[in-house]
């Protein structure tokens, strides 16, 4: 009976602490209280509504959460007051589903005439037009080959439709998006440690980018590619990497100051 | 691990959430002696043939330690699919497949109730969305009427009927249940009313699980 | 489910490391990965861990008439199995070319090389020997399945005991554990597999290649030896050429291997014969470490299952007596009994929404196309009223729509709301634009239109 009773606390309560499917979460009373006070989606949160993120679903006057651990809570922007902001739930995940407007690293696995399939690590490949990289016409085709990687970006990611990649922005330009050079390494972590270092000001790339100068791309659905000036260097990035899914910030203070006597 | 003395309590319980790395989401969960590893993937990839317009597919395959699976493993499969159905959020992920696979480490008793603990373990695991979380309750019944909770194979066979319970987190339903043997109304509902008892302690167990692995982030 | 493709930049980068003699994971070429064997609670059960791959053993055994051509020699009989859990490419009860590669290579690596005392597993000579099964799980695939699979079998062999018989006569006696105790098998020598991979046609070489390693690789050399280093089995699959001194150099190094992983497993072996018989914790729950993060253990909790009986009785008191359904039985005719009858039918479910099913059919001829959302629905509304009121037009535009949609289905049953869910607009537009008249002709694309 207690994890039961444990669930059904305040939402402010358990900010930070580990919450699992079924538990709910209940929302302070709203004076102002109107059917649509909970706004799904990852839509702007508007002052005094709340986002309810991924991991959690409205249900009746709290949240249900759908899957287990950390609760994270954001505060909204400007005048949100109290009762606004973002709830959703950081889990560590390794199964992607494609997200629209996610960054990601796909593998080329077919040309099929204008398109070309990319295997993003979701459950079903996503297409990308041929014309959607910079500077692409109908004459000036891309030189992609299957095998190759891709940084792009879903224009179109729900469940019931095929996802849709691009390498491009709105206002046609590249931005860093496009077919990933021709060395380096492609390794894969788990999707919450792609989020811990995409965070902004986040000391694991501050500290390695001190060790030697190197090239990272990370994409959301947990695939990293690096190149540094050695094969050497490549490996010590990808196995630093890696091992930061376990470590306590002390714990990786240690080895950094390790490689760095070195 | 012994008999227990009233027969009402639950063995030890040892888990370990994603010991494989290759799976999208595993769990080892050992009750006493008796031992299950699942291993699951998922929202991936569907066949045609079994492709769903409006839901996930979920698919549960029960592997025996020795020999290919029968009838029995068959069975039982169907039983834990029904279950986590019910428990996950399958219209959340329309024509993919979720695929569970369940291997036999060692079959001590109460087996049915560890497959269907390391199944939802497995779930929490690979962070597939669930309605609520659920467990795998065994009960028996002896001669003269007294209940037993999670009963190792020798208790099993001693009893008169051994009673298996699917039990969700919310309201401590009950999401599936199968009996061997014969027993009275009264004593059914005295093995629910049991087995939701023993539930409380399991759901702890998973959240001070999950609470450890946690821990470091 | 398809296996993640290997990038060009993952194959590129894989080789050009090996080039320059480094691995993925760290090691040198010749260095094997670490080795943990963890036993479970009953005889014969065992798991190895190389690396991140992971093996489960079970041995078991029955008693069984024996082969005619061999009837004072017992069987032996391996099974791996590569569960769908370990890779995602592994699907349920197929036998894939590799399975069927390796449970041969299993074979040859132990039962071909003797290694177990087949002649010691006959009861009565000619009526009843031993079966000794050998179930080989693979739970996680990291590279180098056969390595696993060989130390898993053969460990698990080792810590086997079967149950102990007496002969009497005709009469053969079968004792429990508790009347005596079971006997381990008679195990002449330990023979385990090590793999080197090859890649640039054999210029470089690499000890227990990882999952990754083993996909760009050109060849694969496995040699099975025991620690008196006689070679057991010796197999090169991958068509390259080796020179004498590689075979020579490889049959070396695994001369070393063998002896370490040898004295590992017979470490281990002693270890769980010491806690047993000191009455120490043993099985699968003592081999996970504390200390591990992702690991939690409950001690025995107890529940309070005092006041059951009087909860049950208040529900069941609480509860509604059921509602009296049965009908009576009617005879129709002698032998044939009815029950039931004028109970209402719970199939109502299924008849809805067959009549659906009917109903979405039926819209097409309808022009009103009520609540149905789908542009497509209406184009084809459209279409049809263009044609004439010709009804014949109308049905063939049904057809020809199903036809393209789902081709394995027969055109019959499926209605074209049905096919259309699954399919993106654009591909349907084109299928108007492009070929009208083809389907006007040719109802069914690919079979010959019937004779007239």
């Amino acid at each position: 009976m207690a994890a039961a009773e444990a669930g059904a606390l305040p939402a402010e309560q358990r900010v930070g602490q580990v919450v699992l499917p079924g538990d709910v979460l209940l929302l302070p009373a709203h004076p102002e209280a109107d059917g649509e006070r909970l706004w799904l989606g990852p839509g702007a949160a508007l002052p005094g509504r709340l986002v309810c993120g991924p991991g959690l679903r409205s249900c009746g006057a709290g949240l249900l959460v759908t899957k287990c651990g950390l609760l994270r809570h954001r505060q909204a922007g400007g005048a949100g007051g109290g009762s606004g902001g973002a709830y959703w739930v950081d889990s560590q995940q390794k199964r992607y589903v494609p997200v629209k407007g996610d960054h990601v690293i796909g593998i080329v696995t077919i040309k099929a005439g204008d398109i070309f399939k990319v295997d993003v690590g979701g459950s079903e490949q996503a297409s990308l037009s041929y014309l959607a990289f910079e500077g692409a016409t109908k004459r000036n085709r891309p030189n992609v080959q299957v095998g190759d990687l891709i940084y792009g970006q879903f224009i179109v990611a729900n469940k019931d439709m095929e996802p849709e990649m691009v390498c491009i922005d709105s206002s046609g330009r590249a931005n860093g998006m496009g077919v990933i050079g021709h060395e380096g390494l492609l390794f894969k972590v788990s999707l919450g440690l792609i989020r811990k270092l995409l965070a902004p000001n986040c000391e694991i790339i501050q500290e390695l980018g001190q060790l030697y100068p190197f090239e990272i791309v990370f994409g959301m659905n947990g695939r990293i590619w690096v190149k540094a000036k050695t094969i050497q260097q490549t490996l010590i990035v990808a196995n630093i990497l890696e091992a930061c899914e376990h470590m306590t910030a002390e714990q990786r203070t240690q080895a950094f100051a390790k490689l760095s006597e070195r | 691990m012994g008999s227990e003395p009233g027969g009402c309590g639950l063995r030890r319980f040892s888990c370990e959430l994603g010991p494989l790395g290759r799976p999208d989401g595993s769990a080892a969960l050992l009750q006493g002696d008796t031992s299950v590893l699942a291993g699951l993937y998922g929202p991936a990839e569907v066949k045609v043939s079994k492709e769903l317009y409006d839901k996930a597919t979920v698919e549960v395959l029960l592997k025996p330690k020795v020999g290919l699976p029968g009838v029995f493993e068959k069975n039982r499969e169907q039983l834990i699919r029904k279950t986590c159905e019910a428990a996950l959020l399958g219209a959340l992920h329309p024509r993919t497949s979720i695929t569970i696979v369940l291997q036999v480490i060692s079959d001590a008793g109460s087996l049915l109730a560890c497959c269907l603990n390391a199944a939802c373990m497995g779930l929490m695991d690979a962070g597939l969305p669930m309605k609520s979380l659920f467990c795998g309750v065994t009960c028996t019944l002896d001669a003269t009427g007294a209940i037993g909770l999670d009963p190792t194979a020798k208790q099993e066979k001693e009893a008169r009927a051994v009673v298996t319970f699917a039990i969700s987190s919310v309201e401590r339903q009950v999401l599936m249940s199968t009996t061997k043997g014969t027993c009275s109304v009264e004593e059914l509902q005295q093995c629910i009313a049991a087995a939701q008892r023993a539930s409380g302690a399991i759901f702890q167990f998973y959240r001070d699980s999950v609470r450890r692995k946690y821990s470091k982030t | 489910m398809k296996e993640t493709p290997l990038s060009n930049c993952e194959r590129r980068f894989l080789l050009r490391a090996i080039e320059e003699r480094k691995r993925l994971d760290g090691r040198q070429s010749y260095d094997y990965r670490n080795v943990r064997i963890s036993f479970g609670a009953d005889y014969g059960c065992c798991i190895v861990e190389l690396g991140r791959t992971r093996v489960l053993g079970q041995v078991s055994c029955e008693l069984v008439s024996p082969k005619l051509n061999r009837a004072t020699e017992g069987i032996l009989f391996f099974n791996l199995e590569l569960s769908p859990m370990a890779a995602p490419a592994f699907e349920p009860g197929r036998q894939s070319d590799l399975l069927v590669k390796l449970n041969r290579l299993l074979e040859r690596c132990l039962r071909n090389s003797k290694c177990i005392d087949t002649e010691s597993l006959c009861v009565v000579a000619g009526v009843k020997v031993w079966q000794i099964r050998v179930d080989l799980h693979l739970l996680n695939h990291d590279g180098n399945i056969i390595d696993a699979a060989s130390i898993a079998a053969i460990v698990a062999l080792c810590h086997f005991r079967r149950p102990d018989v007496s002969v009497q006569g005709e009469e053969v006696t079968l004792y429990t554990p508790e009347e005596r105790d079971p006997v381990p098998l008679s195990i002449h020598h330990m023979p385990i597999c090590v793999s080197f991979a090859f890649f640039q046609q054999g210029t470089y070489l690499l000890v227990d290649p990882s999952e990754r390693e083993e996909r760009v690789m050109d060849g694969l050399l496995v040699i099975a030896m025991n620690k008196h280093r006689e070679i057991c089995t010796i197999q090169s699959s991958g068509g390259i050429m080796l020179l004498k001194d590689q075979v020579l150099r490889c049959s070396k190094i695994t001369g070393v291997k063998v002896a370490e992983i040898t004295e590992l497993i017979q470490k281990a072996l002693e270890n769980d014969r010491k806690v047993r018989k000191e009455g120490g914790k043993f099985g699968f729950a003592e081999s996970i470490p504390d200390q591990k993060i992702s690991a939690f253990k409950m001690e025995r909790a107890l529940v309070d299952t005092k006041d059951v009986e009087e909860q049950a009785e208040e529900i069941i008191t609480k509860a509604d007596s059921p509602s009296d359904v049965f009908a009576k039985p009617v005879l129709r005719m002698p032998g044939m009994a009815q029950l039931g009858e004028g109970i209402e039918n719970s199939w109502g479910d299924l008849e809805e929404s067959e009549r659906e099913e009917e109903e979405e059919g039926n819209s097409d001829d309808a022009t009103t196309s009520e609540g149905q959302k789908m542009e497509m629905e209406e184009r084809n509304v459209v279409r049809n009223t263009k044609k004439g009121d010709d009804t014949i037009v109308l049905s063939d535009s049904e057809e020809e729509e199903v036809v393209i949609l789902e081709p394995e289905e027969r055109p019959k049953k499926t209605r074209s709301s049905g096919g259309m869910v699954k399919h993106p607009w654009g591909s349907q537009k084109e299928i108007h634009g492009t070929k009208p008249a083809l389907h006007f002709y040719f109802p069914y694309p690919c079979h010959p239109p019937p004779l007239p």
